[in-house]
This record gives structure tokens, C-alpha cells and sequence, in this order.
């Protein structure tokens, strides 16, 4: 027991490197937050593609599901080296523009960037089908008498089937931005600093992972909560349910 | 889209404002509408009494296109607006008609009052305060102007069914669509919906009410239809379809409604 609680909490080791870990989880939270805004917004636009109406928006349905079904189909980490390998490449061809290939917005380095983006075109598939969850559990009738009084599609989406969808599906949102903020740690292997890598950099030099657990820690710091966020979102949502609306 | 740009021709009281011709509607191979022929004057109140499955809601939804007809042309004010194949001037249709569903079909993230003032501004292109304006007095006239900013789950159903009725009149349709609009409702509640299309009827609109209540087509209506199978089986004033019905399929169907 006390060999393993040595190994796994070395409070010397995790004082020591607190700052460090700290940092590396700054990174964490910042492609969190970059990553889980971009996708929620990237999301919302690929489902009310798929939703439009008519058959001359059938080719855009197909390719927004042709997009979802590929990128949900890929591991996110290969999606991470595809784009480390070759939006860079292709800046150096000239092939691309810089804010592209090279990003380096804030002076934060590229390949914080191209983990945003990875996070943003995967989890804004995951997402899409969150919200096409939503925007179909919506009465059909909503769309109906939005069309009776004279709205078009768009206008129905966005005043009234859009704003409610979106309130049903906060608790799935919610538990797919916990996931990502976890899948940031693939973000590692493009060598941006995070918590993950952190932790594992001081394991090779001290032989202890005490540092990983501090990372661990720091993790449910944030997770934990949203954890019970979400629990309390759909109890509250039960409760909706059973006085008859949502 | 604003009030001013929108160009219709006045129509006086008694002249056709809708016509529609040999109207079907299958789904597959299901045939719902099997050729419908009608004409509505403006001022008209048209009550369509049915057995269920008979089609008359399909023909109500085929009139604003919510359905879209397998054959026949449907005409507003003379211009086509269904020409057998597509909707045209879809736009003008539905700003035309106002429809009323059985299930109420409040936006349930809006107030009573952002309900009726929504389209308002975003269809008719109308300013905030006027479309609000507009609200609470289409709210007041159905009886509601207390609850102007409660939201449709602290309504009854009777309450959420008039907020609906006054959603469809602050667009001023010229033609109203009642489609079984009191069957979900409590008994006790019917009445107040009722008296708020009576009113409507007594200050000339023009109304189509697919209806189970026997008593107020024949207190109401000025033209009776009866559909069955796909068919518009009989039609005349309430007194002669209500109680003369010359078809077989009217009397039995009549013998059923009447006799509890």
C-alpha cells in the first residue's frame, strides 16, 4: 500500500512540478475551449445542412452526411497527423495562404491550431448528429404552423425549431464536450505541451508518474462538475417532461 | 415583404376567392383524395363533417399546400397557386390563409404574445411594437388579455387553442382553416373556443372548419359537406345535409354522431 501510494502520489515529485503540470493543463483547457466552441458551432451548421428541404438540396445532404460519416469513422489521432502533415506541406508549396497552413493566431503555435481544427471537424460531426437528434424531436406540427403562417424554412429553423432543439440536447452536448476535453491529450503526440505530455516528459526524467496523476486530478477538477451538470440538466428536463411540455 | 408591397385584389363578400378542381392526394399507393371540386365565397363559412379517414383533413391541408396535391389546380383570387404539378405563389397562399390544428402547435419557447407577433414581424414585415400592439388586441378579443405573457404550459388547452386562433388572425388571412381544432380539448373547455370562431364567423370571414361538432355546423355554417372515402358526398345548408341528408352514407353516418 504504501509502495504504490510512493509511486502514484510522491507529493514532493507533485510539488515540485506543479507549476509545469499546471501550464501543460492551461494548454488542455485552452484547445478545450477553442476545440468545443468551434465544434459546437461547426455542428449546428452541418445539421441544418442535412435538414434542408426540396430536392435540389439533396446533394448537400448527401455530402454533410458523406462529411459525418467519414470523420466520425476516422480516429481522431489520425485525423491530428493528417492535418500536422499536410497543411503545413502544402503553405510550403504555396499551395494554401499562412493563416491556414501555418496558423499562429495569439502567438500560440501551429500545432495548437491544428489540434483545434482536428477537434473542431471531428466532434463538429459528433455534434451534428446531436443536434439532428434534437431538431427531430421537435413535434413535426412546430414546422407545420410555422410554414401556416407564412415562414420560410429557414426563418422556421431558426426562430422556432433551432431554439428548442438546442435546449433538449444541452445534456448530450455537454457529455460530448467532456470526451473532447479528454481526446485534447491526443493533441500530444504533435508535440504541443498539454497536460498529457507534460506529465509524461517528467515521468521519463524522474521515473515516477506522480506528475500524471496531478494531471489526472487536474482533469476531474473540470470534469467531475460537468459530470453533475449534466445529471441535474436532464433532471430538470424530467421535470419539464412530466408537467406536459419541453 | 412589408404591409404596402403586398398586392391583392379586393374580393367583394359572395364572389369565389378559392376554387379548386379535381384535387387528389394518394401516399403510395393509398388513395386519400380522389378528386375534389369546390368553390368558397369570401364571407363563407364551410363546415366539413366526415368519418375518420374520410379525407377531409388532407383536403384542409392540401388547401395551404402543407400537403402537396397529387393532381388538380388549386386557384386563389384567380391566380393558381397549385397548377397541378407544383406550388406557385406559395408565399401568397399562406399569407392568404390561416390555419388552426388540433394539437395547438404553440411555439412552446415563446410567450402567448411572441407567438402571435412572430410571423408578424418576420412575414409581414411589421415593426416590434406595432406587431406587439397588434398581439395584445387579437389576444384581448379571444378572451386572453391577461395571459398576454405567459408561456403556452401555464395555458389550458382552451387558452393555447385561442392563442393559436389569434396567431392566425393578426396576419390577416383572408381565409381561415379550422382543422378538428376542439377534438383534443376537455369537454368543459370546448365552448370557449367555439364562441371565439362563432364571433369570428359573425364578422364575415371566410372559414373552413373540419369538425365533429353537429351543433355548431348547423348553428354556423352556411354550407354543410360531408366527405367520405376520398369523396365529397353530399353538400348544401346545414338544414338540408344535417337534416334531410339525402345519401345513405350521410344518414348513417348522421344515425351514428346523433345517437349518444
Amino acid at each position: 500500500m504504501e509502495q504504490f501510494f510512493n509511486t502514484y502520489f510522491d507529493f514532493s515529485i507533485m510539488g515540485d512540478y506543479f507549476g509545469d503540470v499546471l501550464q501543460g493543463f492551461w494548454w488542455t483547457l485552452r484547445l478545450s475551449l477553442f476545440g468545443g466552441a468551434f465544434a459546437l458551432m461547426w455542428g449546428l451548421i452541418l445539421a441544418v445542412l442535412r435538414q434542408l428541404p426540396g430536392r435540389a438540396f439533396a446533394p448537400v445532404r448527401w455530402i454533410v452526411i458523406a462529411y459525418i460519416d467519414c470523420l466520425r469513422g476516422i480516429p481522431l489521432l489520425l485525423t491530428i497527423y493528417l492535418i500536422y502533415g499536410g497543411l503545413g506541406t502544402l503553405q510550403a508549396q504555396g499551395a494554401i495562404p499562412q493563416w491556414l497552413g501555418l496558423p499562429e493566431y495569439f502567438g500560440w503555435p501551429s500545432a495548437f491550431w491544428y489540434g483545434v481544427l482536428a477537434l473542431t471537424l471531428t466532434y463538429g460531426a459528433y455534434m451534428a448528429e446531436v443536434y439532428r437528434a434534437g431538431i427531430e424531436s421537435v413535434p413535426r406540427g412546430q414546422m407545420e404552423a410555422a410554414r401556416s403562417l407564412g415562414m420560410s424554412h429557414g426563418q422556421a429553423m431558426r426562430f422556432v425549431i433551432v431554439p428548442q432543439a438546442v435546449r433538449r440536447v444541452i445534456p448530450p452536448l455537454l457529455n460530448d464536450f467532456i470526451a473532447l476535453m479528454k481526446d485534447t491529450s491526443l493533441v500530444s503526440v504533435i508535440s504541443l505541451p498539454e497536460a498529457v505530455l507534460v506529465g509524461s516528459d517528467i515521468y521519463s526524467t524522474t521515473f515516477n508518474p506522480s506528475a500524471l496523476t496531478l494531471g489526472a486530478i487536474m482533469f476531474l477538477v473540470v470534469t467531475l462538475p460537468l459530470a453533475r451538470l449534466v445529471d441535474w440538466q436532464i433532471k430538470k428536463q424530467d421535470e419539464k417532461f412530466q408537467r406536459g411540455m419541453a | 415583404m412589408s404591409d404596402t408591397t403586398v398586392e391583392t385584389p379586393e374580393i367583394a363578400r359572395g364572389e369565389v376567392i378559392l376554387k379548386i378542381d379535381q384535387l387528389c392526394k394518394s401516399y403510395g399507393k393509398l388513395d386519400v383524395l380522389r378528386g375534389i371540386d369546390l368553390e368558397i365565397k369570401k364571407g363563407e363559412v364551410i363546415c366539413v363533417l366526415g368519418p375518420s379517414g374520410s379525407g377531409k383533413s388532407t383536403m384542409l391541408r392540401c388547401l395551404n399546400l402543407l400537403e402537396t396535391p397529387t393532381k388538380g389546380t388549386i386557384e386563389l383570387k384567380g391566380d393558381a397557386v397549385f397548377d397541378g404539378s407544383k406550388p406557385k405563389n406559395l408565399d401568397d397562399l399562406r399569407r392568404e390563409t390561416g390555419m388552426v390544428f388540433q394539437s395547438f402547435n404553440l411555439f412552446p419557447n415563446m410567450s402567448a404574445k411572441q407567438n402571435v407577433s412572430i410571423a408578424q414581424i418576420r412575414v409581414r414585415g411589421r415593426k416590434k411594437a406595432e406587431a406587439d400592439q397588434r398581439a395584445v388586441e387579437e389576444l384581448t378579443k379571444v378572451g386572453l388579455a391577461e395571459k398576454v405573457d405567459e408561456y403556452p404550459d401555464r395555458l389550458s388547452g382552451g387558452q393555447q387553442q385561442r392563442v393559436a386562433i389569434a396567431r392566425a388572425l393578426a396576419m390577416d388571412p383572408e381565409i381561415m382553416l379550422f382543422d378538428e381544432v376542439t377534438s383534443a380539448l376537455d369537454p368543459e373547455l370546448v365552448k370557449g373556443v367555439l364562441d371565439v370562431m362563432r364571433g369570428l364567423a359573425d364578422s364575415g370571414m371566410t372559414m373552413i372548419c373540419v369538425t365533429h361538432e353537429i351543433g355548431f355546423a348547423r348553428e354556423v355554417a352556411d354550407r354543410v359537406i360531408f366527405m367520405d372515402g376520398g369523396y365529397i358526398v353530399e353538400q348544401g345548408p346545414p338544414k338540408d345535409v344535417l337534416d334531410n341528408p339525402k345519401e345513405e352514407r350521410t344518414q348513417r353516418f348522421l344515425g351514428l354522431v346523433l345517437d349518444h
